[in-house]
């Protein structure tokens, strides 16, 4: 415990983001996984997303309980208030989007039981592989600070759109020709629903970085603290 | 974040010690830069104390490794550079208990990687410490899924027309032996079919090939202009056939200079321009536009956009350059004046074999793999592709290439990468 309160405030920050990277980690690999369950009709895939996602849940309260720990003792101001909110905000994100990873997976448990088998997971399966493309992007944008890369996340959103409603039309059409198949498919609707929503999340995320990082308060560039560089500084205040 | 620094201590040391010292100084430097060389990525991370409560750091990373993680160098964390959950549970494991581990993953995104990753731990000063191995196997498993895709297409494919082919032979056999009229109409069927598996297997393998290769980049330089000029010279009878007509407006030659191989652009090129006049009605203009130096828009509110979509169109990007925000492009614009595509057809033009809906192809169907090979070949060369179109409105595709740097000089042959 002493050696916690005698940490250097930018080396808890850092801390923080590292979970919330480590968090985004884990909701990237629920979301393809939930995709690769449905596409390939993996029960046992699909059964330990929906287990995997209590991880999720429990890494969010631990998040959001040492952020406002660092919000309460260290109170801090501007860019630093900005990441621990940031962090904080994007913990609430990756949640979200891990919930719907686990509607996924638990409607890839019964899809895999149907029959007959739809062609139109291999629809599915690539609107999937380009929202955890999108996932990656911001999450990559936010662990390099990079606003430019989050900008062009952000301006992207259209083209998930586009596919889901390319999807849906392509299932109601598909539904009209086979009523048998209208169990199966009214489920692919809503894992294509899923991931639209998903694609919104990775657009939340681009939208945390320009927040944290554009500083209007502070002029000069902070010093960038880690516990390699400097780990002395016995007292928890900066400069 | 210097390449292959590690944090060793030294002591005062006896003048005995002290040549031992410059011994052992130059084996770590060869041993050192022999790490440095292996073509594997290689990580030393380290963590003060238990895992848990310090967190992971990367103390020592070779070249390779900063190049497939794209490691800047004020990062030393671990998670920072790699997130994937199977991989933190396995370093945390090696660094706690000591054992090793092996495992995959891919890396994700429009060029994934399939990497396999081993840890290990090493048993250095009172920290604990592990070696992250990573080597990428996109080659093998990009071979073995091309081999299984490539029979499985093919077999599908194939089985249509070969069946046809069949059925007019015994039909040639039996009742159509002595009509010489039926026998001439049957057997140019069976030449066209024939032809038809052909083609298809020609498209098979170049997409193939292309796929193989996908995710190296390209390394050349190429003349748009003077490429396009020659796919455009190449198409000269079909379009004399078909009644219709090419413009192009184009710089100089010498002066859109892109990045990229040039036989696989000339074949996007081919294949785009086949669309446009293969879809185009009799009579009506193809045109080609290129332009240099023009920036990526994303933003498909553009007026034109908002436009098609009432028409009951759209613009939809199918592929996203890299870096789109920072680069400029040598942009080429293939647009027909023909039936134009739905909105709702637009995000699977690219897929294998996909055949919009009610249109017809004409008297000569293509593979179905054109545009399949455009995306692949686009997505290689980390290229946009775009596309505009609305329902009697006609089609327009933007392809844009990376602009060659400025010191490079044009040539007609790519260079070897």
């Amino acid at each position: 415990m002493t050696e916690h309160t005698l940490k250097f405030f930018g080396e808890e920050l850092e801390q923080l983001k590292g979970e919330v990277i480590r968090m985004g980690g884990l909701a990237e690999s629920q979301v393809s996984q939930a995709v690769r369950a449905v596409a390939v009709r993996d029960v046992g895939l699909a059964e330990r997303v929906v287990v995997e996602d209590e991880t999720l849940d429990l890494l969010q309260h631990d998040i959001e309980r040492s952020a406002i720990r660092l919000i309460a003792l260290r109170q801090p101001v501007a860019q630093d208030l900005r990441r621990t909110v940031g962090a904080l905000k994007l913990s609430l994100v990756l949640e979200r989007a891990g919930d719907y990873a686990k509607n996924i997976a638990k409607r890839a448990l019964v899809i895999a039981q149907a029959d007959p088998e739809i062609p139109l997971t291999r629809s599915v399966q690539r609107m999937g592989e380009l929202v955890a493309g999108r996932l990656k992007e911001a999450l990559d944008a936010y662990s390099a600070g990079d606003i430019q890369a989050a900008r062009s996340v952000w301006n992207r959103d259209e083209d998930i759109d586009e596919h889901y409603n390319s999807l849906f039309r392509e299932l109601l059409t598909y539904m009209m020709g086979d009523p048998h198949t209208i169990g199966a498919c009214a489920h692919l609707l809503f894992v294509a629903k899923n991931l639209e929503r998903i694609g919104d999340y990775a657009t939340s995320i681009a939208e945390i970085v320009p927040y944290e990082v554009s500083g209007d308060e502070f002029l000069d560039p902070r010093p960038k603290w880690s516990s390699v560089e400097e780990p002395s500084k016995a007292n928890g205040d900066y400069p | 974040m210097a390449v292959l620094s590690f944090p060793w201590k030294r002591g005062a040391r006896s003048p005995q010690q002290e040549t031992l010292a410059s011994v052992d100084l130059d084996r770590l430097s060869l041993v050192t830069a022999a790490i440095q060389a292996l073509p594997d990525a290689i990580l030393i991370v380290q963590t003060e104390g238990p895992v848990g409560n310090s967190p992971i750091l990367v103390v020592a990373s070779n070249g390779a490794a900063q190049e497939l993680l794209r490691i800047r160098s004020e990062e030393n964390r671990l998670v920072s550079i790699l997130r994937h959950p199977d991989i933190l549970s396995a370093v945390e494991n090696t660094l706690s208990f000591g054992e090793s581990h092996t495992l995959g993953y891919d890396t994700g995104g429009s060029q994934s990687r399939a990497v396999r990753v081993w840890t290990r731990p090493l048993s250095a000063d009172s920290r604990l410490s592990a070696l992250v191995v990573l080597r990428d196997e996109t080659d093998a498993r990009r071979l073995e899924r091309m081999r299984a895709d490539f029979l499985a297409n093919a077999s599908h494919e194939l089985r249509t027309p070969l069946a046809s082919i069949t059925g007019f032979v015994e039909t040639l056999r039996g009742h159509a032996k002595d009509d010489p009229e039926a026998r001439a109409h049957f057997l140019e069927i069976m030449a066209s079919q024939a032809r038809r598996m052909s083609h298809l297997i020609d498209d098979l393998l170049s997409l193939s090939r292309i796929e193989l290769n996908e995710h190296v980049p390209p390394s050349g330089t190429c003349d748009i202009v003077a490429l396009v000029q020659e796919v455009t010279d190449g198409l000269l009878p079909v379009l004399e056939a078909r009644g219709a007509s090419l413009e192009l407006l184009a710089p100089s030659p010498g002066t859109a200079l892109a990045v990229g191989e040039r036989d696989q652009i000339s074949q996007v090129v081919q294949n785009l321009l086949d669309n446009a006049i293969k879809y185009a009605p009799r009579g009506a203009p193809v045109s080609v536009t290129i332009t240099t130096d023009a920036a990526f828009e994303a933003d498909s509110a553009a007026a034109n956009a908002a436009a098609l979509r009432d028409a009951g169109g759209g613009r939809l990007v199918l592929l996203f350059p890299e870096r789109a925000h920072e680069n400029r492009y040598v942009q080429i614009r293939i647009a027909d004046a023909g039936i134009g595509i739905a909105r709702e057809n637009l995000p699977r033009l690219t897929e294998r074999f996909y055949r919009v809906p009610g249109q017809k192809s004409g008297d000569i169907p293509g593979t179905g793999l054109g545009l399949a090979i455009v995306k692949h070949v686009v997505n290689r060369h980390r290229s946009g592709l775009v596309v505009e179109s609305a329902p009697g409105q006609g089609t327009t595709f933007t392809v844009l290439l990376p602009s060659a740097p400025r010191s490079e000089s044009p040539d007609g042959v790519t260079k070897p990468s």
